[in-house]
């Protein structure tokens, strides 16, 4: 059923009617009359959608779910009657649709990256028997911009469609457009043209590390130029943390600002003393702040996840749990936004980013003398081996406290060996971070379900004054119940993946490798 | 999951073809991904398509699985409506089927390569009863029949369900009144009293209208040249009640 597109740009001042008067005088065709467009394009903060080729177009009521630059048609569903600029894949109507861009898109919410507005005029090439055998659709549209004042106007396109069975007349066609008219064959998608015309960046903003550091060049540089990344990481996701667009924003805010406070403490020997210590203090408060709302939004997820396993009446009873947990969410959030506006984070985020500047500056007239490559091997094989003996003196007696410890440990040697990755062989980072990803899933999972727990229990009373309260009360303690054992079940699986992690050949590696 | 709907009568110029291209059409504009297989050779369906009833290696190669079935497959003039065209050698289709293994699984069986591309597929039906009507009653899971409410045209209905009754998977069956002109007494009459002998008859009933005979000369289903004529708004209507049938848990099966 699939159709065979492509799209040409129209020369720059060519409008509808003089496009459609060439294309008569060379094929046989029938026109609808023009008819105006107005869409919105779709798509996740990180370009998600954009990655997977495929864009979330809403038109006159209808969603459609297209796959590459001229959209062909996947999936299409009515739009919802209450419909918003943040959407999450259960807001998208039960049914293909959804079950295309839902697995896509996970946790994130769709927000609008553009919008465009014009007149497009369908054309069919007609054969002997007046039958269409391709179509042809002319679109004249411009980007809108912001709060929908100002219009860019974007080259005018021709799409060709082929009709399945008739692929020479599609062959002619394209022969025809590319050779006697000299159109220009373009792979760039309308929304990505009018993204970039508002100054943005087509398929989002990417948070993932992508660091290009030399190992044989100075450790402070190489610092700098990684925490320079972290920073623009955290004013990138603050303004979606402080809108409350999707639970993502402060996940990845929070693992740049653990980030940072990561190699402010591995590579504190580069850097001078003061003010590193107050930044190390403030980021440190950063970090405190966003913990409580960033908890509950874990909480609210997996809660979800909870209740789809519970029978559908019990789920229901958890409605009051739900209700509360949103506006005891709520609570932290307003919290954690007045910080983040306050002249603390903005005072934080300015001096911080003056310091790198000034490190950054004194870097390329030399800087120190240590290299960045031996530094960094350094303190991964020491908290290499620190973990190794904190995890070997973990037994099933050991409080949980011990394990959170070696969690952290954890955290710290991951985001060395992520942030770092450039400055050693694949063939040994990769291997170490999927092991040590194993390690730490388990120890989070543990981690998570005891903080779920206290959590929970700690609304008992409250809840139990609720509407509804003693059967939530109730249900919830089906659900402790569940958080319990899946804690319990992490703490089992410690010591085999402990093993793994703390294996001769795992050592070697370490020790051989990063260097 | 592939619905398979097969525009049905024992007896010709009842309304099948009209039927098939209706529903067809309101399918696909309703976002349904939709194929016609005009079986019948005479190829109504091709023509009212504009597309040339012709299929390459004829319809023997087609049913012992000889050809690509999805090369054959042409696109109609409508989105997301794609037509498998009848061939003049389908008049032979009996014999070829015969000659095969399993000769009633055979159409279902051409269908199981682009089941996957489509939500609905509609069969176009010859007139008669044979060894294609098996493979088609094999291959579909709902039985669309039109029924002009006279003697004659009456007396196969009842010929239909004692065929069906011997199948051991027999489709749902969905008749329906169709070329009606309430000005007839004896059409009144007859559907009166098959009203009375069939509870399951479908609701909707197709006029005898002008629009559904100019179908020829537009070459295009009504709603496209008459979207506010009787006929479109009735086959709408019509589309509509096989849909709730459909999805009621009337339908009979799946894509086998």
């Amino acid at each position: 059923m699939a159709a065979d597109a492509t799209q040409y740009l129209l020369s720059e001042g060519v409008g509808l009617d003089a496009a459609l008067a060439e294309l008569s005088g060379r094929f046989d065709v029938a026109s609808d009359p023009s008819q105006p467009t107005r869409r919105t394009f779709y798509d996740t903060f990180d370009g998600r959608l954009h990655a997977a080729g495929l864009a979330l177009i809403e038109e006159d009521g209808r969603l459609v779910a297209g796959a590459g630059p001229c959209y062909r048609e996947l999936a299409t569903a009515i739009r919802p009657a209450a419909w918003g600029e943040r959407l999450f894949a259960g807001d998208l109507p039960d049914g293909p649709l959804r079950s295309l861009i839902g697995p896509i898109i996970e946790v994130r919410a769709l927000v609008p990256v553009a919008r465009t507005r014009g007149r497009a005029r369908a054309v069919r090439v007609l054969n002997g028997d007046v039958k269409t055998v391709v179509r042809l659709v002319l679109g004249a549209e411009s980007a809108v911009l912001g709060g929908g004042g100002d219009e860019v106007r974007l080259r005018a396109r021709l799409h060709v469609v082929g009709v399945r069975g008739y692929d020479r007349a599609l062959a002619r066609v394209r022969r025809t457009l590319s050779g006697e008219l000299g159109l220009e064959e373009s792979g760039v998608a309308l929304h990505d043209e009018a993204v970039r015309a508002g100054g943005g960046i087509p398929g989002g903003v990417s948070t993932r590390l992508d660091l290009r550091l030399a190992g044989d060049g100075p450790a402070l540089a190489g610092a700098v130029v990684a925490m320079g990344e972290m920073l623009r990481t955290i004013e990138l996701t603050l303004p979606g943390v402080v809108a409350d667009v999707d639970s993502e924003f402060l996940h990845d805010l929070r693992v740049a600002v653990r980030r940072t406070r990561s190699i402010q403490r591995q590579l504190a020997s580069e850097f001078p003393a003061e003010p590193l210590g107050r930044f190390r203090r403030e980021f440190r408060w950063l970090g405190q702040v966003t913990g409580p709302a960033r908890d509950l939004d874990v909480l609210v997820l997996d809660l979800a996840a909870m209740r789809a396993q519970l029978p559908e009446d019990r789920a229901r009873e958890l409605d009051p749990l739900g209700d509360l947990l949103h506006r005891r969410r709520e609570r932290e959030r307003r919290r954690m936004v007045g910080a983040l506006e306050s002249d603390r984070t903005r005072g934080l985020l300015a001096g911080w980013s003056e310091f790198l500047g000034q490190l950054g500056r004194a870097g390329v007239n030399g800087g120190g003398d240590r290299l960045l490559g031996m530094v960094v091997g350094e303190r991964i094989r020491r908290v290499y081996r620190q973990m190794s003996r904190a995890g070997r003196s973990i037994d099933d007696g050991s409080p949980a406290m011990d394990l959170h410890d070696l969690r952290k440990q954890g955290k710290e040697l991951r985001y060395l060996l992520e942030i770092f990755a450039g400055l050693y062989p694949a063939g040994a980072v990769r291997p170490t971070v999927r092991r040590l990803k194993a390690l730490q899933e388990t120890l989070g999972r543990f981690q998570d379900r005891e903080v779920q727990a206290t959590m929970l229990r700690s609304l008992g009373g409250e809840l139990v004054a609720a509407d509804g309260g003693p059967a939530a009360l109730l249900t919830l303690g089906v659900v402790l119940e569940r958080i319990e054992a899946d804690g319990g079940a992490a703490r089992a699986e410690f010591a085999e993946r402990f093993a793994v992690y703390s294996a001769a050949g795992q050592r070697r590696l370490i020790r051989d490798s990063f260097r | 999951m592939t619905r398979i709907i097969a525009s049905y009568n024992i007896k010709g110029g009842v309304g099948k073809t009209s039927t098939a291209v209706n529903l067809a059409y309101l399918a696909a504009r309703g976002g349904a991904r939709t194929l016609v297989w005009d079986l019948d050779p005479q190829g109504s369906s091709s023509f009212l398509f504009r597309i040339k009833a012709k299929v390459k290696g004829g319809g023997d190669k087609l049913v012992t699985g000889r050809s690509d079935v999805g090369g054959l497959i042409r696109g109609t003039d409508h989105d997301r409506l794609d037509l498998l065209p009848a061939d003049f050698s389908y008049r032979r289709m009996d014999l070829a089927l015969d000659a095969t293994k399993k000769p009633t699984r055979r159409l279902a069986r051409v269908l199981a390569g682009v089941a996957d591309e489509y939500d609905y597929i509609f069969l176009d039906c010859p007139p008669s009863i044979s060894l294609v009507s098996e493979s088609v009653f094999e291959a579909a899971g709902s039985l669309l029949v039109p029924l002009v409410p006279a003697t004659l045209s009456m007396r196969t209905f009842p010929q239909l369900e004692r065929v069906l009754r011997d199948g051991a998977d027999a489709p749902a069956v969905l008749a329906f009144f169709s070329m009606v002109d309430g000005r007839k007494r004896m059409h009144r009459e007859v559907m009166e009293q098959m009203g009375r002998d069939h509870t399951g008859l479908l609701g909707t009933v197709i006029p005898a209208a002008t629009d559904i005979e100019r179908m020829g000369l537009h070459r295009s289903p009504v709603a496209e040249f008459a979207p506010r004529g009787r006929a479109a708004l009735a086959y709408e209507a019509l589309w509509a009640e096989v849909l709730g049938r459909l999805n009621g848990g009337g339908d009979g099966r799946a894509m086998r």
